[in-house]
């Protein structure tokens, strides 16, 4: 049930509409979240319910042990239970047969054939967002960041919420748990900007479906790749993921906020960085903080800081997908990331990396910029080997345009949709609330904006990030 | 007392804002919605446009079943559509001794899957008519039944469907499928066929499309064809008006049955006139692009069958059987000067055709090679062309089920 589907709108509505009915019934509106979003997570596999409902009585009652645990060693204890079930259920789904597949190739290396079974299990939609952020639960209980809650039911329902139960953000128990207590009800200016945040998500995600097709064009070539398509599909790309991911993850804000829950921002502007740390704290906020607060830091942060940066990396690119291409991915984050580290500790690159000057932040945007191009081909590539290819590619001329003469018209469009989505997002970050308040622009213009995305489509409309 | 009427005040005014979000979402999305039907009828796309002539095939059924003459179709591909002459056949069949009324139900763009759809309307109709047709025609065409050409067709797949298939499929498949099912409704009544991938080709692909043949950039046309060709269209547009004032414009009228314009109508001048296109139409730079073309949007040199399509038309002569007396599957002519498949493809291809014969119990009859048919008959690499192919290839058939029809 994709946000940007006639069902999810009958969904949507139907729900609304029965929640306004309820609105000053606390706990029948509680229940009917909880049905409504159970109801949202069975519609793609409705046998993965008893999994998510299960794993999160079980965090709750572990939080609840946690909290009332009166030794060290036994939090720990307790603690280990959660993150070993939470991992565990992860590692199970999403990682095994990657795991018996990789030691079976490794094993092929020193000539050993060894023809281990796999599981083949349906990956559960957004297993790897809910088991972190019902981790994050029982972690910040233990380390005292908060204190653990009852109401079994509010627990389930803030896991299970459905505007950001399958694609997150990952939020943090003690942002949206309380409000879960408090059940707030909806505000016009919160649906305002929900409405326009919806819209905005909208179009980065018809957007991203468009560029869907020149990224295609370079990542499943059967044959060489001119340079111009090369460049194109990878931007594309870059568009493409940004515009999926991000659009999806402000229509799940903007229809908490039109229900009347506040989610953090997920992304700020990522292709404004002005390098790869600063990179990581505009994309996909939500997992780059949970890996430095859960991760980095419990492995020690600042001491042996390059060390814990290339595990967090490699990790955080592992949870993006059970395949050698995301690990790659992560471990080359983890290298720039180091890599800026060091340089900024060197005299002569500090003033650079400090530097406010105009055009040096130019030049850091542009390295900053083509690092993360050459990582999303990492990312994309069916293959290491397909990705080095592309990657050299990138950097070699040869060939002529497949697509003939329409190679640059698309080139020109693929450069002005993934600007323009930026734009359109340093608008609604900087501008929406003025725009907001002149309903006679504001209105008519969400309207037609809408009616454009009901006008654009294209074959493959799954949200990239479902499958992680 | 002041508190409870303050906490009152705030439940009504939680309500007031709850109504207005409400009413927000529905009426700015069915605003949102009627503007986007406007605008796309507004610039011609609909129903009609996409699926025009089979609509209109498939409203002329009743009329069809009410006819006295015994009935025959020819359904297939828009080779069906350019290369049977429903009148001529007749008269033919009339030379002969019967008396039959045939109809051209060959359809362009619609591969097996979606003909299946068509197949089932038209069985309903005339089962609901009580009516039976005498002869059925279903031409098997192998290019059209291929991976290649499935995959050009899956971003109006949907629309397709939603516009063939009956209120009752429509019902089943919201059962099996929720999502599909309320988005085909929504494609069907409120958005007259035209999903968002369909008015994504209408109004913003065509920029970005590559130029047929773009893939041999070394073919050059001659000079002077693009001009003349224009100068062709151009007298032949007046020439079709003065000669047929009464047509209506439909894709599929009745009273040609279905079929083109035929020879015996046309004036000297005009024929001559077409002649010339024909020549111009036919020089080896447009033969090469169309071939390339052919190549690229439907494999069909090599013949990469797809299954499930394999397994609609079954299902198209499973259709056509319970309403006809007489069911044939038929090959069309192929232009071998230049269609050429390699031998890998044309054993794929006599294996397709076992598989459909063991299937329906139908035997194929391949009409690829005739001697009735001639290079020079072809518009273009697949197509014959109507006033000499067309001619000839309905004379063929007329000649070989006449004895059926007497």
């Amino acid at each position: 049930m994709l946000f940007n589907t006639p069902i999810f709108f009958v969904f949507f509505v139907v729900f609304l509409g029965i929640y306004g009915l309820i609105l000053v019934q606390k706990r029948p509106r509680l229940y009917f979240i909880l049905v409504a979003s159970l109801v949202f997570y069975g519609a793609w596999n409705y046998r993965f319910i008893p999994l998510l409902v299960g794993s999160s009585v079980i965090d709750y009652y572990l939080a609840l042990a946690i909290g009332a645990a009166t030794t060290q060693a036994r939090k720990k204890w307790l603690l280990t239970a959660s993150v070993a079930m939470n991992l565990g259920i992860l590692g199970l789904f999403k990682y095994a047969d990657f795991a018996l597949t990789s030691v079976a190739d490794f094993l092929q290396v020193f000539g050993v054939e060894a023809s281990l079974p796999t599981l083949s299990w349906v990956l559960p939609v957004g297993i790897s967002f809910y088991t972190f952020q019902s981790l994050s639960y029982t972690i910040d209980v233990y380390r005292g960041d908060m204190q653990p809650r009852k109401g079994l039911v509010h627990f389930t329902t803030a896991l299970a919420f459905f505007p950001q139960l399958v694609a997150g953000p990952i939020l943090r128990a003690r942002e949206i748990l309380p409000q879960f207590h408090s059940l707030p009800v909806p505000t016009w200016e919160g649906a305002r900007h929900g409405f326009l945040l919806v819209t905005s998500g909208l179009i980065k995600k018809t957007a991203a479906d468009l560029l869907a097709i020149p990224a295609a064009v370079l990542f499943d070539a059967d044959g060489p790749v001119s340079l111009l398509e090369t460049w194109t599909g990878v931007l594309a790309f870059a568009g493409q993921i940004y515009g999926d991911f991000a659009g999806y993850t402000d229509m799940a804000i903007g229809l908490a906020l039109i229900v009347g829950f506040k989610i953090p921002p997920n992304f700020r502007l990522p292709y404004f960085a002005i390098s790869p740390v600063d990179f990581w704290r505009r994309w996909h906020i939500s997992l780059s903080s949970w890996l430095r607060d859960y991760l980095y830091i419990s492995m020690g942060g600042r001491n042996q800081r390059y060390r814990n940066v290339m595990i967090t990396m490699l990790l955080g690119g592992l949870w993006h997908g059970a395949a050698w291409t995301f690990v790659v991915w992560g471990a080359f984050h983890g290298v720039i990331i180091t890599a800026t580290h060091y340089l900024s500790s060197l005299g002569p690159f500090a003033g650079f990396v400090d530097s406010k000057s105009r055009l040096l932040t130019v030049l850091k945007w542009a390295i900053t910029f083509y690092l993360v191009l050459v990582g999303w081909v990492l990312f994309r590539a069916t293959s290491i080997n397909s990705a080095l290819d592309i990657i050299a590619n990138m950097h070699t001329f040869g060939g002529l345009p497949a697509s003939g003469p329409v190679a640059m018209k698309i080139a020109i469009a693929t450069l002005v949709t993934v600007a323009l989505m930026h734009l359109q997002d340093w608008f609604v970050i900087t501008r929406g609330e003025a725009f907001e308040n002149k309903k006679w622009v504001f209105w008519p213009v969400l309207i037609l904006l809408q009616g454009l995305c009901l006008m654009i489509g294209e074959p493959s409309s799954e949200f990239i990030y479902f499958q992680f | 007392m002041s508190s409870s009427t303050s906490s009152s005040d705030n439940m009504a005014g939680s309500r007031r804002i709850w109504l207005r979000i409400f009413l927000t979402i529905v009426v700015g999305m069915s605003i949102a919605i009627g503007a986007v039907g406007l605008f796309v009828s507004s610039m011609g796309a609909g129903s009609q446009s996409l699926l025009g002539r089979v609509l209109q095939a498939q409203d002329a059924i009743p009329q069809i079943a009410a006819e006295e003459s015994d009935l025959v179709m020819v359904f297939g591909s828009s080779m069906v559509e350019a290369a049977f002459s429903p009148r001529e056949f007749d008269r033919s069949i009339a030379d002969a001794g019967g008396d039959v009324k045939s109809f051209n139900f060959g359809f362009g763009g619609l591969n097996p899957l979606f003909q299946d759809y068509v197949a089932r309307r038209i069985a309903e109709n005339l089962k609901a008519s009580d009516r039976r047709l005498e002869l059925v025609l279903i031409e098997f065409n192998p290019f059209q039944t291929t991976k290649t050409r499935r995959s050009r067709a899956v971003a109006l797949e949907e629309a397709y469907i939603a516009l063939l298939a009956s209120p009752a499929e429509l019902w089943q498949i919201l059962l099996d499928d929720p999502e599909r099912g309320l988005r085909m409704l929504e494609i069907r009544y409120l958005r007259d066929g035209i999903s968002a991938e369909a008015s994504t080709t209408f109004f913003w692909a065509e920029p970005f499309r590559a130029p047929r043949g773009a893939l041999d950039s070394a073919i050059q046309e001659e000079e002077g064809v693009e001009e003349k060709l224009n100068e062709v269209l151009e007298q032949l547009g007046p020439k079709f008006e003065e000669e047929y004032p009464d047509y209506d414009g439909s894709d599929w009228y009745y009273p040609w049955q279905g079929g083109g314009t035929i020879k015996a109508e046309r004036a000297e001048d005009t024929l001559a006139l077409f002649d010339q296109y024909y020549a111009l139409t036919q020089t080896d730079y447009q033969m090469t692009i169309d071939r390339l073309s052919r190549i690229e949007t439907a494999d069909i040199e090599e013949l990469d069958f797809d299954p499930e399509l394999l397994e609609a038309f079954v299902r198209v002569v499973e259709n056509f059987k319970q309403v006809a007396d007489h069911v044939e599957i038929i090959m069309l002519p192929k232009n071998t000067d230049w269609i050429k498949n390699s031998p890998a493809a044309l054993a794929r291809q006599a294996e397709a055709i076992q598989r459909m014969e063991d299937a329906t119990g139908v035997p194929v009859r391949n009409f690829q090679q005739i001697d009735a048919i001639t290079i020079d008959m072809f518009g273009d690499t697949t197509h014959l062309n109507r006033y000499y192919g067309a001619a000839a290839f309905t004379a063929f058939l007329a000649n070989e089920y006449a004895a059926l029809l007497q």
